[in-house]
């Protein structure tokens, strides 16, 4: 696919984004992963629908989600789909010099290492959030036994990344502690702006968002991931502010911080 | 403080205190906050080798991971970072994801994965520190230990071979090269003019691309590119590890160990010409992805025959 094709073609109306279904099936990281992409085409100004399918994950050309389909192409990922994106002339980071530029890309690896990394660990490899919301999440569209036989192979999965970069050794108070770290440095950098680049949001502010928004409105066993999150008060700000700007008026969006709507919690 | 504190890492060599970058950023950090460090390297022993490396020991306490042992040095009051803003030390944690994501897995590839470097320099360097038998096991389990974590945390589709991966990789790196080449610009250090905890880092993980030399090296040919880069890794082994390099008796050490590893990386140049030789004349010549399913597939098979001709 030359960029130049992809350039050729301007956005379509009917634009999708796929993933898992909202209410009974998705789990914390790949919402978290589906919010951050919203976000960012919505601060784009590019129109979305968002598709609910129960085998998106199989759907997607990288096996992760969301993916979006636009015009006759399938792009999965937040990384790609930037790219993508800028391919078509819309892009929310030429403002910024390289030292920024880069500056943005390696925070974006930050929340990537410790926030996805850190939702990954507690959605599969703490065994009470495991029994009790991700495998009767994960497999709920399916019958038994194949329900129990596709969440314990992606739990595998998941098990053997966790041990190859280190992280099988912790324990979920170290888990949360790193999550603090990460907080800190964001909230640290964010600092009293309105987003990390001052007066623009770039996708560095989308990929946050996506994280923290899905991480204090879910409700899991214990609420200590979300009060982490909320030590800092900046932080809750800024999804508050990034919500109201971007998704205030939406029906799919309706649910706020304050308070845990049935839409947006995810417990059983 | 007055307890000793012991780092048992892996030695150096080509000009640097150890080849190994986590071992490097430990000994770089202890240098910058002046922590009075005994230094031993590993060689010939089996007493360090139970878990990861690098491992401080201080009277009882025993830790093994450099971000772990970088914050125990810390609390003990050697902090280098003691003049950064809040600001900095977000970017330091930023900087150091950057470097873990994209500039990691291609320094492990061109250590343990690339053929021809594993077997002609990585492989007998590191045979030639640990004891027999182990120094017959242990290359193969980190070089195996690597290609898993390329591959679980790279791999998968739409890529889906190892030369895609390989590609997607070296292409990161590159990329995160560059970014580190701006942000550094023309100051002497990432924050100013002392070093932090983000030059530790940068340096562990940059000195052993610059100076080890691999026969196969695009990485190097990048940095090289890069000449600021260049010239922080230089300018910190002239300041901080000079006393190590020059006079030390590891530095003793380390001569005999060179004059020996050239000796065992001649003979294995010979026995792998001839391996290819013959390869040639029986079938389709040997080349890298090739190479690297033996590795992973029957894991001892092919590293038996350079094994049997060095002398640990």
């Amino acid at each position: 696919i030359s960029s130049l094709s992809i350039a050729a073609e301007p956005w379509p109306e009917n634009a999708a984004l796929y993933q898992q279904l909202k209410e009974e099936q998705i789990l914390l990281s790949d919402n978290a992963s589906s919010l951050a992409v919203q976000a960012f085409l919505q601060m784009c100004n590019l129109p979305i629908r968002v598709i609910c399918r129960a085998n998106a994950e199989y759907m997607s050309p990288s096996g992760k989600l969301p993916f979006i389909h636009v015009g006759n192409q399938v792009v999965s990922e937040l990384g790609p789909i930037v790219q993508f994106v800028k391919a078509k002339g819309h892009s929310l980071s030429d403002g910024l010099d390289e030292v920024q530029k880069a500056e943005m890309k390696a925070y974006m690896e930050l929340v990537n290492n410790m926030l996805l990394t850190a939702e990954l660990y507690l959605q599969w490899c703490d065994d009470v959030t495991v029994e009790e919301i991700t495998h009767p999440r994960y497999g709920s569209p399916y019958p038994w036994p194949l329900n129990r036989i596709l969440s314990y192979q992606k739990q595998w999965e998941v098990k053997r990344k966790m041990k190859a970069i280190g992280w099988a050794g912790k324990t979920l108070e170290q888990v949360l502690e790193d999550v603090d770290q990460c907080c800190h440095a964001l909230s640290q950098r964010l600092g009293t702006q309105p987003y990390f680049f001052n007066k623009q949001p770039t996708e560095l502010d989308a990929l946050v968002f996506g994280h923290l928004f899905t991480i204090l409105t879910t409700q899991l066993i214990t609420d200590e991931l979300s009060e982490k999150v909320k030590n800092y008060s900046n932080l809750t700000a800024f999804c508050r502010r990034i919500e109201q700007q971007y998704f205030e008026g939406h029906e799919k969006e309706s649910s706020t911080i304050a308070g845990r709507s049935a839409k947006k919690s995810l417990l059983r | 403080m007055a307890a000793r504190m012991t780092l048992s890492c892996w030695g150096g060599d080509w000009g640097l205190p150890s080849l190994h970058p986590e071992s490097l950023t430990v000994m770089a950090y202890a240098k910058f906050a002046c922590a009075p460090l005994t230094v031993n390297t590993i060689n010939n022993s089996w007493r360090a080798l139970k878990g990861d490396i690098p491992v401080l020991v201080s009277e009882d306490v025993v830790i093994s991971q450099p971000a772990k042992i970088l914050n125990f040095l810390r609390k003990q009051k050697y902090n280098a970072d003691y003049e950064l803003s809040a600001k900095q030390g977000a970017d330091t944690l930023a900087y150091i994801a950057l470097l873990e994501e994209k500039l990691l897995p291609a320094l492990l590839h061109t250590f343990w994965i690339e053929a021809e470097n594993y077997c002609s320099v990585t492989k007998p360097w590191f045979a030639s520190r640990i004891a027999f038998p182990l120094s017959l096991y242990l290359p193969g389990k980190m070089s195996r230990e690597a290609l898993n974590r390329i591959l679980l945390t790279k791999g998968g589709p739409p890529l889906y071979n190892l030369t895609e991966v390989e590609a997607q990789i070296y292409r990161d790196a590159k990329e995160c090269l560059n970014l580190l080449s701006k942000r550094l610009g023309t100051s002497q250090f990432f924050f100013g003019d002392r070093p932090t905890t983000l030059d530790a880092f940068v340096f562990g993980f940059l000195a052993p691309i610059y100076k080890v030399c691999f026969p196969r090296v695009q990485l190097q040919e990048h940095l090289k590119q890069l000449p600021n880069l260049c010239r922080f890794c230089d300018d910190i082994l002239t300041c901080y590890f000079r006393l190590t390099v020059s006079g030390h008796s590891p530095a003793g050490q380390d001569t005999a160990d060179a004059n020996l590893q050239k000796l065992t990386q001649l003979v294995n140049k010979e026995s792998n010409l001839i391996e290819k030789m013959d390869d040639n004349l029986r079938r389709s010549p040997q080349h890298p992805p090739r190479k690297l399913t033996t590795l992973k597939l029957a894991a001892g098979g092919e590293e038996g025959s350079p094994m049997s001709l060095l002398s640990p």
